[in-house]
């Protein structure tokens, strides 16, 4: 490509990140050091590690991280293990069921969970059991809530680790005696150490920051929670964003370590496996044997969500120390489509991700068009910038767009044009900034499906091409796009899932109710007294469906190379 | 249709290494030429210079009269084919070849008879439809170089076409390129490290060195009057022998080795007496057994391994000088033969396949 397009392209990149990224995150990182008087100052910060109740929210949400991610690895390795060497009947089924919790947002399952769960929940009433299994054990029930919905990201990170590991290695360790339990130990699990990590890195960082589950789970005390009931006094405490500092400050801490450990050279082996592993046959007994961890993961990865699809049916009120709902109805969803807050949300999430989703192609297909075939020296850190969103948590992002907007909107120029307030100023319209929130958070899947695209792709194709009188134009248009379009779906697809189901963006950004996205709908339905909850699971059911047939479609469309998405 | 290519004082580098130096060559119209050399030596990278891949950073390119040494790769008008077939995987093997008359805007019936044409050209009509992952390496290949004919190039570019066959085929495609080049008149251009290739199908080649060139000529030429001691060792085999030149009259050269008095009936120009030279004599200019009467250029030796290849043996000689150098003898319908014994000989060579080197440039 010509050097000329391609500084353009790293130019619009500094442009775009520079204010979507950067510009939210100093915001942030000022706002937590200077004082109201104009200086630098620690006070803050030293606040925060004084104050007892911020201390414990850290403490809180370091533990659901280290659990989340614990409970996760537990889940998923195996499983990995067992997808990699065999093959039994049902295998497809489960590999692809296996990921659907990952659209499956936890937050709607948390509604569900309670219902099973809760006090006058079906375990209850199906043991006779008077257990408040959520009192004091909730932040299990988060572990195990956010684990549910995350493992597949490592699963997914693991499987194409294990499918690069070359069978020779294998072969080799037992040529040399090593077997069974010693051969996995001190052969298999380092080299899959880097896949490991990539992954444990993205479910640590996302369940450390994760605001929708424990708010649905009523879990206040840890720190992502507090951060979002501070935003009511915002303005006038400055403890919200020191907080919100160090969560910053974790996150971005974890993954460079985590880089520089695991850099991408590390293990690195050539190209791709030469040998793979031949997959074990098992039929009869053995195969269902093997089946059965699948199954039940599913089943338990599923089942708060079997219990928003029960509440959804269930008359209000009518399942309330029952094993099953005693009042079946179809009317929440009557109800949640005629509601004007729902029918409008859905049209918001819909727009929005879209627009999102469509910027993201156009902009992740040149970055990665910059990375793989330029020889620009600054493309790999064109290629470390689109892949920084991951490090930072979607709550730090919502708060920098808050201040990015509340500082733009103070300006003289805002102040006197409608037209720019409606762009700028979210208690006037949050379209912008939720579109560039949806748009820069999932960038980094995007550039990294259409990477993976190029690369698997020869530049020799878009040589022959170009050699045979094809503009650029017309060579990206015939050859290269048809080529990595499976990887662009699947890109899409996971970005706009994503999108839909977005948290924190959308429950801070949007406060008007007239913008409100399809999640700031189902939290706020969730908080009325009565109907709330049963409309909030009728309109979760909604978005469910519609995003497990978005994600079934790109898991058949790009198969296992769905993991190259979820690398740091 | 055809035009000639030549190539003005061309310089490409990339970071600290200069992969093409200074070269200038002129490809004729119709000419089948080639770039010969080792891995490295920038053969590839000045096709790619031709195609428009590569910028050079100095020097001019010209196609006929026009300059193309600016022109993006898409506007060169040239046929390419690469190592790799770079076949588009979504597309049959009819869209590959079609495509570059798409790109042409050439109405769809002379497009579908020319797509015809060039499938025949490479007897490919069967599998016009077929996807390039059904078909073979040599099918691939056959459809590689049918997409670059078909748009009647101004110049065919062939990179390392043959280099993923396996012997056989290698042997039956190379005529083949030949006999499909010279039928549509082409000017080819043949990049490869394959000396045999070269030798068998080029009008004239190249030989390249660490971004140089070595020496251009016909094959004969090159074969068997090397100028330098990278261009003989690199096509076909030869032995360097160390000697110093003692008199030069008119064409021959009078030398001293280690093995006596020998001369070369080459020409002696730029040689001066006392100059330490180095000789080179192919493997199948020696001969075994008693020279005849007059013969200057011969020695006594042992024959201490022999390879029996049926129609030739490839014999290793030690010579019976004092720095026991070792020489390779192909004897063509061999008689003599040391597998487990070693065996006096004696071994002469005619004064004129004694080729006179200078020492130091290899």
């Amino acid at each position: 490509m010509r050097k000329s397009t391609a500084w353009f392209i790293f130019a619009l990149t500094l442009f775009v990140f520079g204010f979507g990224f950067l510009f939210p995150l100093v915001l942030v990182i000022k706002e937590g050091f200077v004082s109201s008087d104009g200086g630098i100052t620690f006070k803050y910060l030293i606040g925060v590690f004084r104050n007892p109740v911020y201390v414990e929210g850290l403490l809180n949400s370091l533990r659901l991280a280290v659990g989340t991610t614990l409970t996760a690895t537990l889940i998923s390795l195996p499983l990995a293990w067992l997808s990699n060497r065999f093959t039994f009947p049902g295998k497809k089924v489960v590999n692809a069921l296996l990921l659907v919790p990952m659209i499956l947002p936890p937050f709607v399952g948390a509604i569900g969970f309670q219902q099973i769960f809760g006090q006058y929940g079906v375990v209850n009433s199906l043991f006779g059991l008077d257990v408040d299994w959520l009192g004091e054990g909730r932040w299990m029930g988060v572990i195990l809530l956010q684990s549910m919905g995350l493992y597949p990201i490592l699963y997914l990170n693991l499987s194409a680790a294990l499918a690069n590991v070359d069978h020779a290695m294998d072969e080799a360790a037992e040529n040399m005696g090593a077997t069974g339990w010693t051969k996995f130990r001190r052969i298999t699990l380092p080299l899959i150490m880097p896949g490991f990590f990539a992954g444990g890195t993205i479910v640590f960082i996302w369940s450390f920051t994760e605001l929708g589950t424990p708010l649905i789970m009523n879990y206040t005390r840890c720190a992502a929670v507090q951060v979002f009931d501070a935003l009511k006094e915002i303005g006038s405490n400055q403890f919200p964003f020191a907080l919100v500092m160090v969560m910053l400050t974790v996150s971005v801490g974890l993954y460079l370590i985590s880089k520089l450990v695991f850099g991408r050279q590390a293990h690195a082996m050539q190209g791709k496996a030469a040998t793979t592993f031949q997959e074990v046959k098992l039929t009869g007994g053995k195969g269902l044997l093997a089946l059965t961890p699948f199954v039940l993961v599913i089943f338990f990865a599923l089942l708060p969500h079997f219990g928003v699809i029960l509440t959804s049916f269930s008359a209000p009120g009518g399942w309330y120390g029952t094993v099953l709902p005693e009042v079946w109805t179809t009317g929440n969803y009557v109800e949640a489509l005629g509601h004007n807050m729902t029918v409008s949300s859905i049209r918001n999430s819909l727009t929005f991700s879209l627009l999102a989703v469509l910027f993201n192609i156009a902009f992740g297909v040149a970055i990665a068009f910059v990375v793989v075939r330029s020889d620009l020296k600054v493309r790999g850190l064109l290629d470390g910038l689109a892949m920084m969103p991951l490090a930072v948590p979607g709550l730090v992002m919502a708060f920098g767009f808050l201040a990015v907007s509340s500082t733009l909107s103070n300006t003289e120029l805002v102040r006197n044009s409608d037209w720019l307030k409606h762009i700028v100023d979210v208690k006037t319209n949050p379209a912008f900034f939720l579109v560039l929130a949806y748009s820069i958070r999932r960038l980094p899947y995007m550039v990294r499906s259409a990477v993976a695209g190029l690369q698997q792709t020869s530049a020799g194709l878009e040589e022959a091409a170009a050699n045979l009188g094809a503009p650029p134009m017309v060579s990206l248009r015939r050859v290269t796009l048809p080529l990595i379009t499976a990887n662009l779906i699947a890109g899409a697809l996971l970005a706009f899932a994503f999108s839909m189901l977005e948290v924190s963006d959308s429950l801070m950004l949007a406060q008007r109710q007239d913008f409100y996205p399809i999640t700031k709908t189902i939290y706020e339905l969730f908080q009325l007294i009565g109907t709330g909850k049963f409309i909030a699971a009728a309109l979760g059911v909604w978005a469910m469906v519609f995003l497990a047939v978005t994600l079934v479609g790109s898991s058949l469309l790009l198969g296992k190379k769905l993991g190259a998405l979820f690398r740091v | 249709m055809a035009v000639s290519v030549s190539l003005e004082d061309v310089v490409k580098t990339f970071g600290s290494t200069r992969a093409v130096d200074h070269i200038s060559l002129t490809i004729e119209p119709g000419e089948l030429f080639f770039l010969l050399g080792p891995s490295g030596c920038g053969k590839t990278t000045l096709l790619r210079c031709i195609a428009g891949f590569h910028e050079p950073e100095s020097g001019a390119i010209r196609m006929g009269d026009q300059d193309v040494t600016r022109l993006p790769p898409h506007q060169r008008d040239t046929g390419m084919v690469f190592q790799s077939y770079a076949l588009w995987p979504h597309m049959t093997v009819a869209q590959n070849v079609a495509f570059g008359l798409e790109m042409r805007k050439v109405g769809k019936e002379e497009t579908a008879k020319r797509v015809q044409d060039a499938l025949r050209m490479v007897k490919m009509t069967d599998r016009a439809e077929h996807k390039p992952n059904q078909l073979s390496g040599g099918q691939q290949q056959r459809v590689a170089l049918a997409r670059a004919l078909v748009i009647h190039p101004k110049c065919l570019l062939l990179d390392e076409p043959l280099s993923n066959l396996d012997a056989k085929l290698r042997l039956e495609m190379r005529t083949e390129i030949r006999r499909i080049c010279k039928e549509a008149g082409l000017t080819a251009i043949y990049v490869t490290h394959d000396q045999k290739e070269a030798l068998s199908v080029a009008d004239r080649l190249a030989v390249l060195n660490g971004g140089i060139v070595e020496q251009c000529g016909t094959p004969q030429d090159v074969y068997l009057n090397p100028v330098s001691e990278f261009a003989a060792g690199f096509i076909g085999e030869t032995n360097f022998l160390d000697a110093t030149v003692r008199r030069v009259s008119g064409d021959e050269i009078l030398l001293e080795t280690p093995m006596g008095e020998w001369t070369s009936s080459r020409s002696g120009k730029g040689f001066s007496e006392g100059q330490p030279v180095r000789l080179s004599i192919r493997p199948e200019a020696f001969r075994l057994g008693d020279p005849p009467t007059g013969t200057v250029n011969q020695a006594r030796g042992i024959v201490h391994d022999t390879v029996y290849l049926g129609e030739v043996a490839q014999h290793q000689v030690r010579l019976g000088d004092d720095g026991g150098s070792n020489v390779k003898v192909f004897d063509l319908n061999p008689r003599i033969l040391a597998r487990d014994t070693e065996q006096e000989a004696t071994l002469w060579v005619e004064a004129q396949d004694v080729v006179v080197l200078n020492r130091g440039n290899a």
